[in-house]
C-alpha cells in the first residue's frame, strides 16, 4: 500500500514538473540471496557422487561410484586423485589431510597416505564385521562420529529385485529365503541396522527397522539422525531422531533383534510392528516436499550461508532442491517442519551428498546412479541479500507460531485467508509408499501478528497428533516490497502442546 | 572361451532383433509387452508398428518402484515429462499424466508387479512417437519409441529417440568383446580421470568369491582374485582383466566380468595352516598396503597377522606369492590340490604330497610360485 501511494506521488510529480522520472531502484528480491555455481569435473570421471567432505586445509575430497577419491583444490581448481579401486564408496569421515575413513561395499576403510606423496598406499581395515549378499541394493551409509569418538554407520536391507550371491560374508540366516515377496529383505547381519563402532574397535547394532537410509547426522548434542527412502513399509520419506535399541518401522532386519531369531518378521503382526515402532520426527510428503531424502547436514556456518543457522538442509534425488528442517523438541520429542530451501535456480537433481565448506558455502554432490537424478557437484553461496522465508514454524497450544526473517506487510500478514492447512497422514503398512489418508481442510480461526510483524500466531480449528499439517501460503510481503516465494511448509505432529 | 561368449552375443542381438519387430498375430493386432525394470527403464527402448495397425501394449511393473506409460506426438517427450512435473500434489491423484493434446495413449500408474494394457489405433502419420514415465525424476531417463513405419528402424547405436545409456547398452554389456577391443575401447573412452597402468585393482563383486572381493591387475596380462571375505587367492587367470560395465551401472545384481584365461583356481578349504595341518584357521581381514602399486594384503590366521604380496614372475609365466609371519613361532604347512591347475616351487620348506611344511622360522619370510600346467581345464 505504502509504496503504491509513493509510486503516485512519483508518477505524479514527474507529470507536473514534465522530468524524466526517476528510474526506480532495482527490488531488493530481485537479485536471489543465494547463488549456484557449478564446479568443474575432471575429464572422464563418470561423477555419480557418493561421498563429500572437506579436509582441514580447506581442500574438497569426493568419493564416485566407480570407487575414485579424488580432491579439489577450490583456489586453483584443480583435481587429482587421492585413491582408487573403492567399492562404491557411500561416505567419508576425515581424519586429517593425508588420512579419511571411506565407507564402502565390504568394509569401513581407513585410506591413509603414509608416505607423503598425495596418494592413499595403506588401505586397513576398520570394521567389516557385518554382512553382505551381493544383493544390489546392500549400500552402507556413514560414518559420523560423536563427542565420545564412536562412530554410526549404516546398512542398506537388501531389494527383491536381486537375489543373493552363492557365498555370502557373514552369518546366513534364511528365516526370510523366499518369503518376502515384493519387501526389502535381510539374510545377513545386519542389514537394516544403525550400527555403532566403539573406539576399541567394536561393532555392535544400535537401531532396527532401517529401509534404505542414505543420510546421517550427529546434532551439537549428540543425538542421531537419520533419513530413510519412501518404499515398503515406508508410506513417505522420513527423519528420524535415533536412539539406541529401538525400532523404526521397517520389520526385514528383525531377524537379527535378540529373542527374534528364527522368527519371519513379514508374519508379526503389523499392529504389533506399529506399536513398537518410533515415529518419524519429520516427515516429508511425497511429491510434494521430496521422493528420496539423503543427506542432512546443520547450517554450522555461523550466518555466512543465511539466516538459517542452527537449522538442517536435507538433500533430495529426484526434484532439482534442497530441503529445509525446522526442528524443535514437544514433550521430550523431536519434531518439525520441512519446507524448500532451494528450488531450481541452477541447482540440478540427484542431490545425494552435502557438505559446508570452510567459506560457509554449501556443496552439494549429485548422483543418477542407477536412479534418477544427475551427475557433478555444485556450489550454493549465500549473496548476503535480504530473503523472506519462513524461519521457523513452532507448535502452540492452538495451532502453530510462524516466524519470518523479516518483518512482513501488515494487511496481508492478518489475513487469515493467506494461511491455507490441511491435514493427512500416511498409512504404515508393507505396500510401496502410501496414499494421503484423512485429507481434510484445516480452518484458520484466528491470525495474530507480532509487534515486530516477524511473527504470526495462527490458531486452527482442530490439532491432531499423527497428522502432517501442511500449510500453503497467500501472497506474503515483508514491509520493504519483498514478495514471499517459498509457500509450502509442512509439520509433523506426533504431540501437542499441553 | 571366446567362442562361447561371442555365441551368446549374437543370440542376445537376435533376442533384440526380434523384440524390436514385433509382428502383427493373426487376429491383426499387433501386440507388444514392455516391462518396467530396476533401473529407470523398459525393458523394450523401442518396437516397430505399422501405420494404422492395431496395437495391444501391455505394461508389466517389475521394478521396486512404481511407472507409468505415456505415448506422444512425436518429439513432445520432455514437454509432456515437464507439464507433469508441475501437477506438484495434485500428480499422484492424475497419475502423473497432465492434460495435453500431445499425449496419445496412457497408461496409469502401475505399482510393483501390476500389470496393464490398452488397445488402440496407431496413427497413420509415420514417425517416432515417444513412450515415457512421467513419474517425477523418471521422465528424464526412462523413455523409449515406438516407430510407425514400414522401414528398417535405424542402428541402435544412432537412434537419437532412445535413452543414450541404451545406445551402445548391447555391446559394453554383452562379455563377447575380446581383451583386445576392450582395451581399445577403454583407450576411446577411459574409464576413470586418470591413466591405470598395472598393477591395480578393484574393489568388485567378482564370481566365485565372497561378495568381498579384489580384482587384481597385474603386469604381463595376469590377474588375479583375492578375496578379502575369506582371507585368500580364489583365482587367477592370463589374457585381458575384467569387464566392470555391467558393474558400473548401478543398479541390479551384476559382477565384474573376467577376461582371459584362468589357469588357477584354489580348491582347498584353506591354503594355510597353523600348527597343526588339519586345523582350519579362523581368519580376519585386515586391509592392505600398496607397495610400488602392488597390494600387499594383511590378514590374522587364529590372530597371528599374515602378509601376502602377489607379483608375476618375471618371465610372466605364473605368479610368485611372498608371504611374511613376522616373528612366527608356529609351524605353517600350505595345502595345495593336485587339480588347482599349476604347478609348485618355494624359497623354504619340504613339499610333501603336495603340502608344503615350513618350519616357524622359514614361515617368516618365504615365497611359493605357481606356473600354469598345461591342458588343465578349470
Amino acid at each position: 500500500m505504502k509504496s503504491g501511494w509513493f509510486f503516485l506521488l512519483l508518477f505524479l510529480a514527474g507529470w507536473l514538473t514534465g522530468a524524466v522520472p526517476v528510474k526506480p531502484k532495482p527490488k531488493p528480491d530481485t537479485i536471489p540471496a543465494y547463488r549456484v555455481e557449478s564446479i568443474p569435473m575432471p575429464d572422464n570421471l563418470v561423477s555419480e557422487t557418493g561421498a563429500l567432505e572437506f579436509l582441514p586445509n580447506g581442500e574438497l575430497v569426493a568419493g564416485f561410484s566407480r570407487g575414485e577419491i579424488m580432491i579439489y583444490n577450490p583456489q586453483t581448481k584443480q583435481w587429482r586423485v587421492f585413491a582408487h579401486g573403492l567399492h562404491d564408496p557411500l561416505g567419508i569421515l576425515v581424519v586429517s589431510n593425508s588420512e579419511i575413513l571411506v565407507m564402502q561395499r565390504p568394509e569401513l576403510t581407513r585410506v591413509k597416505d603414509t608416505d607423503g606423496d598425495g596418494q592413499a598406499d595403506l588401505y586397513e581395515t576398520v570394521t567389516d564385521d557385518f554382512g553382505i549378499s551381493g544383493n544390489f541394493h546392500e549400500f552402507n551409509y556413514g560414518p559420523v562420529k560423536d563427542k565420545q569418538g564412536n562412530l554410526f554407520i549404516a546398512l542398506n536391507t537388501a531389494s527383491p529385485n536381486g537375489g543373493i550371491r552363492p557365498e555370502v560374508r557373514g552369518k546366513l540366516d534364511s528365516t526370510m529365503l523366499g518369503k518376502y515377496g515384493r519387501q526389502m529383505f535381510s539374510l545377513v547381519p545386519y542389514r537394516g541396522w544403525i550400527m555403532k563402532l566403539t573406539p576399541a574397535g567394536k561393532l555392535s547394532p544400535y537401531a532396527s527397522g532401517f529401509r534404505s537410509p542414505n543420510g546421517l547426522v550427529l546434532d551439537g548434542e549428540g543425538n542421531l539422525l537419520v533419513t530413510d527412502n519412501q518404499g515398503d513399509w515406508v508410506g513417505t520419506s522420513p527423519l528420524y531422531e535415533v536412539q539406541e535399541g529401538k525400532f523404526y518401522g521397517h520389520p526385514a532386519g528383525l531377524v537379527w533383534q535378540q529373542g527374534r531369531a528364527g522368527q519371519n518378521p513379514y508374519e508379526i503382526p503389523i499392529a504389533e510392528l506399529d506399536k513398537a515402532r518410533v515415529r518419524a520426527a519429520v516427515l516429508f510428503p511425497h511429491n510434494i516436499m521430496a521422493n528420496s531424502v539423503t543427506q542432512p547436514v546443520f547450517d554450522n556456518t555461523g550466518g555466512k550461508f543465511g539466516p538459517f543457522g542452527g537449522q538442517l538442509l536435507v538433500g533430495e534425488m529426484n526434484q532439482e532442491r534442497i530441503v529445509r528442517v525446522m526442528l524443535e523438541r514437544v514433550n521430550g520429542t523431536l519434531q518439525g517442519a520441512c519446507t524448500p530451501f532451494l528450488d531450481g535456480q541452477g541447482l540440478r537433481k540427484g542431490n545425494n551428498r552435502l557438505a559446508f565448506a570452510p567459506d560457509g558455502s554449501l556443496w552439494v554432490g549429485q548422483s543418477d546412479h542407477g536412479w534418477a537424478g544427475d551427475e557433478g557437484i555444485q556450489r550454493i553461496v549465500f549473496t548476503g541479500q535480504p530473503l523472506l522465508d519462513i524461519y521457523q514454524m513452532n507448535l502452540t497450544s492452538t495451532g502453530f507460531d510462524l516466524t519470518f526473517t523479516q518483518p512482513l506487510e501488515a494487511a496481508t500478514a492478518s489475513n487469515p485467508d493467506n494461511y491455507k492447512f490441511k491435514h493427512y497422514f500416511y498409512q504404515y503398512q508393507a505396500k510401496y509408499g502410501s496414499d494421503q489418508f484423512d485429507v481434510q481442510n484445516i480452518p484458520v480461526t484466528a491470525v495474530k501478528v507480532s509487534a515486530d510483524r516477524k511473527r504470526v500466531s495462527l490458531t486452527l480449528g482442530t490439532l491432531k497428533p499423527g497428522y502432517i499439517y501442511e500449510l500453503r501460503l497467500g501472497s506474503l510481503a515483508s514491509s520493504t516490497g519483498q514478495v514471499l516465494t517459498n509457500k509450502t511448509i509442512c509439520y509433523t505432529l506426533n504431540q501437542l502442546k499441553n | 572361451m571366446f567362442k562361447y561368449y561371442r555365441f551368446l552375443f549374437l543370440l542376445l542381438v537376435y533376442l533384440v532383433v526380434l523384440q524390436a519387430y514385433a509382428q502383427p498375430v493373426a487376429d491383426s493386432v499387433t501386440t507388444i509387452h514392455l516391462k518396467a525394470i530396476a533401473g529407470l527403464q523398459y525393458n523394450m527402448v523401442r518396437f516397430q508398428v505399422k501405420p494404422g495397425a492395431r496395437v495391444k501394449l501391455i505394461l508389466t511393473n517389475t521394478d521396486d518402484m512404481s511407472h507409468n506409460l505415456l505415448i506422444t506426438r512425436p518429439g513432445a517427450r520432455e514437454a509432456v515429462v515437464n507439464a507433469a512435473l508441475k501437477l506438484g500434489e495434485q500428480g499422484a491423484k492424475l497419475n502423473f499424466i497432465p492434460s495435453s493434446p500431445q499425449i496419445l495413449w496412457s497408461i496409469p500408474v502401475l505399482s510393483p508387479e501390476e500389470t496393464k494394457a490398452i488397445t488402440f489405433t496407431a496413427p497413420k502419420v509415420q514417425g517416432a512417437y515417444p513412450y515415457v514415465c512421467t513419474y517425477p525424476g523418471h521422465g528424464f531417463i526412462m523413455y523409449g519409441a515406438m516407430y510407425v513405419s514400414e522401414a528398417a528402424l535405424p542402428p541402435l547405436q544412432n537412434d537419437l529417440n532412445i535413452p543414450p545409456t541404451r545406445r551402445t547398452d548391447n555391446i559394453l554389456a554383452t562379455p563377447g568383446t575380446s581383451p583386445e577391443n576392450v582395451h581399445a575401447a577403454h583407450a576411446a573412452k577411459p574409464a576413470h580421470p586418470y591413466e591405470l597402468e598395472a598393477p591395480f585393482l578393484y574393489r568388485v563383486f567378482m564370481p566365485d568369491a565372497s561378495p568381498a572381493a579384489i580384482a587384481v591387475s597385474l603386469p604381463q596380462k595376469l590377474s588375479y582374485c583375492w578375496d578379502a571375505g575369506t582371507c585368500r587367492l580364489r583365482y587367477a587367470w592370463q589374457g585381458g582383466f575384467l569387464d566392470n560395465s555391467d558393474s558400473w551401472k548401478g543398479k541390479g545384481d551384476s559382477y565384474g566380468i573376467v577376461l582371459g584365461q584362468i589357469f588357477y583356481r584354489d580348491k582347498t578349504q584353506y591354503p594355510l595352516r597353523l600348527n597343526n595341518p588339519e586345523n582350519i584357521p579362523v581368519v580376519a581381514f585386515k586391509g592392505y598396503q600398496l607397495q610400488d602399486r602392488y597390494p600387499e594384503f594383511r590378514y590374522t590366521l587364529n590372530g597371528t597377522m599374515v602378509y601376502e604380496l602377489i607379483k608375476p614372475k618375471t618371465d610372466g609365466t605364473g605368479l610368485i606369492r611372498t608371504f611374511r609371519i613376522p616373528g612366527n613361532r608356529q609351524k605353517i604347512w600350505l595345502v595345495t590340490d593336485p587339480a588347482d591347475g599349476v604347478q609348485y616351487a618355494s624359497t623354504a620348506g619340504k613339499w610333501i604330497n603336495g603340502t608344503l611344511k615350513l618350519s616357524a622360522r622359514q614361515a617368516r619370510h618365504f615365497s611359493i610360485t605357481m606356473t600354469p600346467k598345461e591342458g588343465v581345464k578349470l
